[in-house]
């Protein structure tokens, strides 16, 4: 298995906050990887620490042996990073096709027309019918399969899902699964952000635990589930909930 | 094809006008066109999401870099246009590196200081003329009208297809997602700060294009009047009211309100700009996406028949 | 935007150091860069408060003051009202005049995009310039008051002594500003508004009333200024305009929603305009201060 991403103690500090600390990790192609924790562990700053959106206080990142610490996300996605958005953010001045090609369009530089090609492609993929429709009358699943679709068209080396299962009913759920699979086939590595348990342990292969920005695990989700720092995390987390 | 052909007659018709209009539309015709300009222009920056206040900046700098060159250099007129586009386009380049960083109001608000800010300078330096202004012996082509006119429609004709070009190439996607959302923009791949700079560079000289050519027509500069704000807030005006984020609704609000101006102008001679006023409120209440597409559905379906949907 | 504590006090400290630098290098300038300065945030305040609580750039801000102005004007000449005691009715007849312009106007573009918002008031503007314009022509016109001639002698100079009513009025104004938020009843369910109008509405303030009366309180604030500015300034139609400028250009150094920023900002930009015009030779440059100052300010705390 060959490492696609490698993440070296990497920190990002925002003032005088440590949101993610000292953190190392690798992803591999052909493989799901699980990054979960309680809310506010840093699963997101990673994502944003990796694609390049926020820059880093400390550490490496390396993609396929190459030096992308310094570069701008632009860069990191033409590279063959790719990330999706927790919250949805479709483009709104176009149909759900072109949103999509924007992904290609920049993300791999075709031209109009391969952009449109690629993009058709990622929609059959995607199961995605209602192409020219405007982003407004798109349903919760079609706007999820937009985004990883954008996120697909630059044909990407490794793929950040964060949290895309949310707010999907249970069908719509496997759906998204059996998609993720799919797309694992094809020789993505694939880095999900996930809150549904259920879907970490059917789709991950191995996962790493945030808390509050560190390591605490790591592992298949079927052990590490079981272990104490992990469940004591989790429920620390349910009991600042109760405290609200 | 029929939209083809309409364009095409209305191109000829304008190169023709001189041949059958007086001097006094055609100078009307020629203002509409330099606002058009402006118009188009800022709404390309418009595009990219950033709302730009330095129009008139950089068109009263294209205006005073021409006068200087043809007065200190002693070129033609016609040349001293290449000097306001370059010279236009270089500042924006340098100011726009770090100021492009900046978004919404703080951006606005900086390019309209940087605006005032290049009006001081030429109040003040003494090549410039001061406060006083500069005139030149002659006026461009001897103030020969038609070829004025021909040379400003050719500006309007370069802006409008810098525009389409803008619309048509991966710029439209680039330009209209980093409005849309820059973090998606980023994340797919868009260089953000590089089609910033290339809009704002473009949009700057188109400018300082337009300033330069209209300052020519007179021989005339004076900073109060070449950086007035009427060329900020009057081609804001036309593209709204003609509809923004197109290349049709800044050329249909520049016509548009070109001409409501000056009929007013001509039958109400006080209070005209008052009627002006109104129009641009009235607009803006009652049509706030412009008057473009609701005209255009109009002639296309009722007048012409050719049928479809907007 | 809220700067941080330690960051405000540092403004502070900086802008105290500048007035006691000032106060040496020449008195004068301190004084008058007092003056303006308070002038500038009395002005640039209303405007703050629009911007702040209903989200809306009004470029009629300056034509308000016009408006006020002529007004204060024609209660001076026809009615023989002192400026001062004309405070009052401007500031009620302003009230009202932002009131019907929000009913008819403002109110509408509430929802829309910033650029409706924009276009529109710009359309305002012009509406009242060009208004002026016909019913009191582009000639300039001057009140004269005895009281607005006096002079003062401190430190050693003479000096007007009205403007210092500037000074007076806009601490008062700010003062009594922040009472009224934080104490009344009104002006908390004004401050709800401005910090999370959806979340006001749910809790059952009346937002729409909080608006009409937000816009309306700005536009007398302007009429109260304009009274006090009456003796002291040549009337136009475009006399609005210059301090339209420097109103936004404070609003946006003072960080928007910051009502306080803009007191220090204003009085801020009113010494470095008055330090510079005191260089000789260099008075024509004292612009490129204030906006020099405004795009540094900007870049340093948004890059």
């Amino acid at each position: 298995m060959d490492s696609v991403l490698k993440a070296e103690k990497i920190t990002k500090e925002f003032g005088g906050l440590t949101a993610v600390d000292n953190i190392t990790f690798s992803a591999d192609k052909g493989e799901i990887l699980g990054i979960i924790g309680p809310n506010g562990a840093g699963k997101t700053t990673v994502i944003n620490v990796i694609s390049g959106i926020l820059p880093l206080t400390g550490g490496n990142i390396t993609l396929k042996e190459r030096q992308i610490s310094d570069m701008p996300p632009h860069d990191r996605s033409r590279l063959g990073i790719s990330r999706t958005f927790q919250t949805v953010r479709p483009l709104e001045k176009f149909t759900a096709m072109e949103n999509i090609m924007v992904g290609a369009l920049f993300g791999r530089e075709l031209t109009k027309n391969k952009a449109r090609e690629r993009a058709e492609s990622i929609c059959d993929f995607l199961n995605l019918d209602r192409t020219d429709a405007h982003v407004d009358n798109l349903t919760v699943l079609e706007l999820k399969k937009l985004e990883l679709g954008r996120a697909m068209a630059s044909e990407p080396e490794i793929l950040f899902l964060d949290e895309v299962m949310a707010g999907l009913n249970s069908s719509e759920t496997n759906e998204m699964i059996e998609l993720i699979r799919k797309i694992k086939d094809r020789g993505v590595a694939v880095c999900v952000v996930e809150h549904v348990m259920k879907v970490v342990s059917e789709l991950t292969d191995r996962v790493i635990v945030l808390d509050r920005g560190e390591i605490i695990a790591r592992g298949r989700y079927e052990e590490v589930s079981k272990k104490e720092e992990v469940i004591a995390a989790y429920l620390g987390e349910e009991e600042e909930n109760a405290e609200d | 094809m029929k939209k083809y052909a309409f364009y095409l007659i209305l191109l000829l018709l304008a190169v023709a006008f001189p041949f059958y209009i007086d001097g006094y539309l055609l100078h009307v015709f020629l203002t509409i066109f330099i606002f058009m300009t402006m118009a188009l222009s800022w709404d390309m920056m418009l595009r990219t999401g950033q709302l730009s206040f330095a129009n008139a900046g950089f068109f009263g700098m294209g205006g005073y870099v021409s006068m200087v060159t043809v007065s200190s250099l002693e070129i033609d007129p016609l040349l001293s246009l290449i000097f306001a586009v370059v010279f236009a386009a270089a500042v924006a380049f340098i100011l726009g590196l770090p100021v492009l960083k900046l978004r919404g109001i703080y951006f606005a608000i900086v390019t309209l200081a940087l605006a005032h800010v290049f009006e001081v300078i030429a109040m003040n330096l003494e090549i410039t003329g001061g406060s006083t202004g500069m005139v030149l012996p002659e006026a461009i082509f001897g103030g020969d009208m038609q070829l004025l006119y021909w040379l400003v429609l050719g500006m309007a004709l370069l802006t409008i297809g810098i525009s389409e070009f803008f619309a048509r190439s991966r710029m439209h996607y680039a330009m209209h997602s980093i409005r849309n959302d820059e973090l998606t923009a980023q994340a797919s791949g868009i260089n953000v700060s590089r089609t910033l700079i290339i809009v704002f560079v473009t949009s700057s000289a188109l400018q300082g294009l337009a300033g330069a050519i209209y300052v020519q027509q007179y021989a005339f500069v004076l900073p109060e009047s070449t950086f007035s704000l009427d060329y900020l807030l009057l081609p804001i005006a036309m593209a709204l009211v003609g509809g923004t984020l197109s290349t049709a609704g800044p050329v249909v609000g520049a016509i548009f309100l070109g001409l409501i101006s000056e009929y007013l102008r001509l039958i109400m001679p006080y209070g005209h700009l008052l009627i002006y006023g109104l129009v641009i409120a009235v607009i803006i209440l009652f049509m706030p996406g412009g008057i473009y597409k609701p005209v255009r559905n109009i002639i296309l379906n009722r007048i012409l028949n050719l049928g479809g949907a907007s | 935007m809220k700067i941080s504590p330690q960051r405000s006090k540092l403004y502070l400290l900086l802008l105290l150091i500048g007035i006691v630098i000032l106060g040496f290098w020449s008195p004068r300038a301190l004084i008058f860069g007092l003056q303006r300065g308070s002038l500038y945030a009395l002005i640039a305040l209303p405007l703050a408060l629009v911007l702040g609580i209903m989200d809306i750039l009004n470029l009629s801000h300056g034509e308000l003051l016009t408006v006020g102005l002529y007004l204060g004007y024609v209660l001076a000449i026809n009615l023989g009202l002192d400026p001062l005691s004309s405070i009052i009715p401007v500031f009620v007849a302003l009230a009202i005049f932002g009131g019907v312009i929000y009913m008819i106007a403002i109110k509408r573009v509430l929802g829309g995009g910033h650029l409706n918002q924009l276009l529109l008031t710009f359309g305002i503007s012009i509406v009242l310039i060009e208004s002026v314009n016909i019913i009191w022509t582009s000639r300039p016109r001057n009140i004269h008051v005895d009281y607005a001639g006096q002079s003062v002698e401190i430190m050693g100079i003479t000096t007007g002594s009205y403007e210092f009513l500037y000074i007076f009025a806009a601490v008062a104004v700010f003062l009594l500003l922040r009472l009224f938020l934080k104490k009344t009843k009104l002006g908390q369910a004004v401050f709800a508004v401005g910090q999370n109008p959806k979340g006001a509405k749910i809790v059952g303030i009346n937002v729409d009333f909080v608006y009409l009366f937000v816009f309306a309180l700005a536009s007398g604030l302007m009429g109260l200024t304009a009274s006090i500015m009456l003796p002291r300034v040549s009337i136009f139609p475009e006399t609005g305009n210059p301090f339209a400028l420097i109103s936004f250009s404070l609003v946006a150094m003072a960080g928007m929603g910051s009502i306080n920023g803009i007191l220090f900002a204003g009085i801020s930009l009113g010494l470095a305009e008055a330090a510079v015009n005191s260089i000789p030779g260099y008075g024509g440059w004292s612009d490129i201060v204030f906006f020099g100052v405004l795009i540094i300010v900007i870049m340093a705390k948004n890059l």
